[in-house]
């Protein structure tokens, strides 16, 4: 018994033992490879005319879906972006121009829009792209059996809403294919930007012959079919996908890259020691390290077209005053935030509407609205006690400043608890909880004063502007003004652009009039990029776009 | 035995049973909802209603557990989601192999330096050696594992330059994760080997071994080891269970695509299939680790006999 025992063990000890050597012998070779691998990398620097381009970059994780009304995130659309094209594309100054559409008429009402397909538009199959293509793939994105959370983008559409919501039926949509080139969309009202608006993912065709036989056709690589720059070569879950030139796409000359390599790294210092260790061409960039970085030569900066705000809750007292609300919004400095808290290069914020959006004038429409809240102590002080008389308090009930826990947002929170005493005289008391729960609360209108963020989801200033009328599931501060209301409805049903924009300015003045929010900063997009890296673009709304992308 | 190992797998089954049903309780007592995306994008109430009924959330929650317990029985958890082109059986099939393989490595060089390390601090018993073992043991299992895969990949892979920082590709993308992930369980398993080594080194039976003119290799592989083992192997279930189903920490710093991100990304994102099917797979897989552990005792010390319970 003990003899056989011993046998055993040494049996184990040894296999262990064996394990080890191998997997360290292993490791050596691998090691070797790997220092092989960097040294063709350089070579192919070095030489690269004859070699492949290939763009090495991070998705930070796996894409939820290449269907297109699935992959509702930047993680799904920022690479879909790059295999499939809409009837426009964005182009490197983010306006849209022709794409799989090479012209398309305007009816007078600005109802109805007829596209024109070009005839070299193909699938990476082969076939055709046609006007069905479309037809299939924005009733797709409609079809309640769906259930897209992106479905809302199709409401301009007429009977877009109503087949959404179960209502109408999938012929009752406003698209219909003319012939084989030619799509024709009815729209509910004139929607000025809808040509921005169809460079969206949500509004990539679909090919529908590939759609019908295969459900599933985007779920693996060799399956899917690409009408973009470039196509699916592999798709490994969870742990990369490699792009390569899409030969089909009519601009195929275009396309200076072969190949584009996709890590899903979710750690911002493993991707930036990776960007180091030049593993990857780009990365964002580690907080803690932005001081040191951002002063780098190597930093790609683009805005993004969105807002970081305060929502006061105007249902819950003190903020049931107007005057109490703008004192709280007054003795905020966004200078000093962007500056000394976030240090992001951000641009602080003293309207709603992000910068970048220009009227039929040419002008930028946050210059032209200017600014509608400064900074100011004394009138701050002055509106409190006005507010407070008004509303007979000696002392303010109590307020609970919340948001969720994120080491940036409870920074920019002490700020303004700091600013409420220094300048009001006001104590109040943070509060942080978990983002879902947080966002939950909010909805529920269960904060009293919050933390907010929105980010645009097509480019237009209607969209900012969009979530405050009564009842929008973006309002969550109890605020309703009929006034504001006619005028966002005003703003949709215009065909007038001029007159379109003229009712936006006035909602965003009465927006601060009435100070239901108040703004701290713009988005942007700051990231590391490889000095031989060029032309990668990061649209304010919208997604990464490699089409132009090369590498030296 | 085949009595015992009925027994214990009806035990097993009812313990799966309470803990699907707490987790159930308590999931939904979280509140939130899986639609509440990250980037809080638009939501509209139709869009949410068509989401809701598309994954059955529109259900009492009742009929919600019934289809839970169903969903345990057959083992089939259905569609995720926040994925909604795989299942949760698919992600748990894509990423308990590579939890799996990194689990194995860890453990196995956890076994035989952690071993190495209390053996040799047991035998010299407060000198330099055994101070030293000490030492890396207390810093092995004082350092978090996420600071020292930090300090690893900035030393070797940027400054050295002799491995690569992150991913699961070749076998050198494997030994950082690897180093990384056993230094704590190494650290645990020195200490215990060596006190109990120790403390199975002054017994009657060692000093027999010895005084027969056993040679001192084999008195203390054969005689002392034997036994000091016991505390290592009664650890070792646990130990397995949790390394084997994947770290969170670790796979998120080396970006490698094991199943350990779903324990919290599911609880964060409210992914309610995966966070059943990964607790259900957790502990079904705890049981088993702890059931061989048992049986392994009765192989390791024949005193212990795992099918003599009639004492209770």
């Amino acid at each position: 018994m003990n003899r056989k025992w011993l046998l055993s063990l040494l049996t184990v000890l040894l296999t262990l033992l064996l394990v080890a050597c191998t997997t360290s012998t292993g490791d050596e070779e691998g090691t070797n490879d790997d220092d092989n691998n960097t040294e063709e990398n350089e070579n192919n620097t070095d030489e690269n005319n004859d070699e492949k381009k290939i763009l090495y970059l991070n998705n930070d994780s796996e894409p939820t879906s290449f269907d297109p009304p699935i992959g509702f995130n930047a993680v799904s659309w920022n690479a879909l972006n790059n295999l499939l094209e809409g009837l426009t594309r964005l182009d490197q100054s983010h306006e849209p121009q022709p794409a799989m559409a090479e012209d398309w008429d305007v009816s007078e009402d600005g109802l109805e829009y007829t596209f024109y397909l070009r005839e070299d538009a193909n699938w990476s199959n082969g076939d055709p792209v046609t006007a069905q293509d479309f037809v299939y793939a924005w009733q797709h994105l409609l079809d309640p059996e769906t259930a897209s959370s992106a479905a809302f983008l199709g409401y301009f559409i007429e009977n877009g809403e109503a087949y959404n919501a179960g209502e109408a039926d999938a012929d009752d949509v406003g698209v219909e294919a003319v012939d084989d080139k030619t799509f024709k969309v009815t729209l509910e009202t004139p929607t000025g930007f809808f040509l921005d608006l169809v460079s969206n993912p949500a509004f990539f065709p679909v090919n529908h012959q590939v759609a019908e036989e295969n459900p599933e056709w985007h779920a693996e690589a060799d399956t899917f079919v690409a009408n973009g720059p470039f196509q699916l070569k592999e798709w490994n879950h969870d742990q990369d996908m490699v792009f390569e030139k899409n030969p089909e796409y009519w601009d195929a000359d275009t396309v200076q890259l072969d190949e584009i390599h996709w890590a899903m790294v979710n750690d911002t210092n493993t991707e930036y020691q990776m960007y180091q260790n030049e593993e990857l061409d780009t990365s964002s960039i580690p907080s803690d390290l932005a001081d040191e970085l951002l002063d780098g030569d190597d930093v790609a900066y683009e805005e993004q077209a969105g807002v970081h705000f305060y929502r006061f809750n105007v249902t819950e007292e003190p903020f049931q005053n107007k005057k109490i609300r703008k004192a709280f919004a007054l003795a905020v400095n966004q200078k000093e935030i962007v500056d000394y808290i976030t240090k992001n290069l951000e641009k602080p914020a003293h309207g709603f509407v992000s910068y970048g959006f220009t009227d039929p004038n040419g002008e930028d429409f946050r210059d032209a609205n200017g600014d509608l809240i400064q900074t100011d102590t004394e009138q701050a002080k002055q509106l409190l006690e006005e507010g407070m008389a008004e509303e007979g308090y000696d002392e303010l009930p109590e307020i609970t400043l919340s948001y969720n826990t994120d080491d940036t947002n409870k920074a920019v929170a002490e700020y303004l608890q700091q600013v409420y005493i220094d300048v009001l005289d006001v104590e109040v008391t943070l509060e942080n909880t978990e983002w879902n729960v947080f966002l939950q609360d909010q909805k529920d209108l269960k904060h009293q004063f919050s933390r907010s963020s929105f980010l645009a989801d097509y480019a237009d200033p209607y969209n900012f502007l969009e979530s405050f009328v009564t009842d929008s599931s973006m309002n969550r501060t109890g605020w309703s003004n009929e006034e504001y209301d006619q005028l966002i409805e005003n703003a949709r049903n215009e065909t007038n652009e001029e007159q379109r924009f003229e009712y936006l300015y006035e909602a965003e003045k009465l927006l601060f009039e009435e100070m239901p929010l108040f703004p701290i900063h713009f988005y942007n997009q700051v990231n590391l990029e490889n000095s031989s890296v060029s032309g990668i673009v990061r649209h304010p709304v919208g997604y990464l776009e490699l089409k132009w992308a090369d590498k030296n | 035995m085949f009595k015992y190992i009925i027994k214990r797998f009806f035990m097993a089954i009812l313990t799966i049973w309470i803990i699907a049903t707490l987790t159930f309780i308590l999931m939904m007592s979280i509140p939130g909802s899986p639609f509440n995306d990250v980037s809080d994008k638009t939501s509209n109430e139709a869009v949410q209603e068509n989401l809701e009924a598309h994954f059955n959330l529109d259900q009492p929650p009742v009929i919600q557990y019934v289809y839970y317990l169903k969903s345990i029985a057959t083992f089939d958890f259905g569609p995720s989601i926040k994925k909604p082109n795989d299942t949760v059986n698919e992600l748990l099939g894509r990423g308990f192999p590579i939890s799996f393989e990194l689990g194995i490595l860890s453990i196995i060089v956890a076994l035989i330096s952690g071993i190495a390390l209390g053996v040799l601090a047991a035998l010299k018993h407060n000198k330099i050696i055994d101070y030293m073992a000490m030492t890396i043991a207390v810093l092995g299992i004082s350092i978090p594992n996420f600071v020292l895969a930090t300090l690893l990949i900035q030393q070797l892979a940027v400054n050295l330059n002799i491995l690569p920082v992150a991913t699961w590709k070749s076998p050198a993308h494997m030994v950082l994760p690897t180093i990384a992930l056993a230094t704590g369980p190494m650290a645990i398993i020195a200490r215990l080997t060596r006190s109990s080594m120790l403390e199975v080194l002054t017994q009657d039976y060692i000093k027999m071994a010895r005084a027969k003119g056993l040679s001192p290799y084999k008195v203390i592989i054969k005689h002392a080891l034997k036994n000091a083992l016991m505390p290592v192997v009664t650890i070792l279930g646990t130990l397995l269970a949790g390394v084997l189903t994947g770290t969170f920490v670790i796979e998120k710093i080396f970006a490698i695509p094991g199943m350990g991100q779903y324990f919290v990304q599911s609880i964060n994102e409210r992914d309610y299939p995966v966070i059943m099917g990964t607790t259900v797979f957790y502990s079904a897989f705890l049981i088993l680790m702890l059931f061989l552990v048992d049986i392994t005792y009765g192989i390791l010390d024949p005193r212990i006999k795992i099918h003599d319970e009639k004492g209770d």
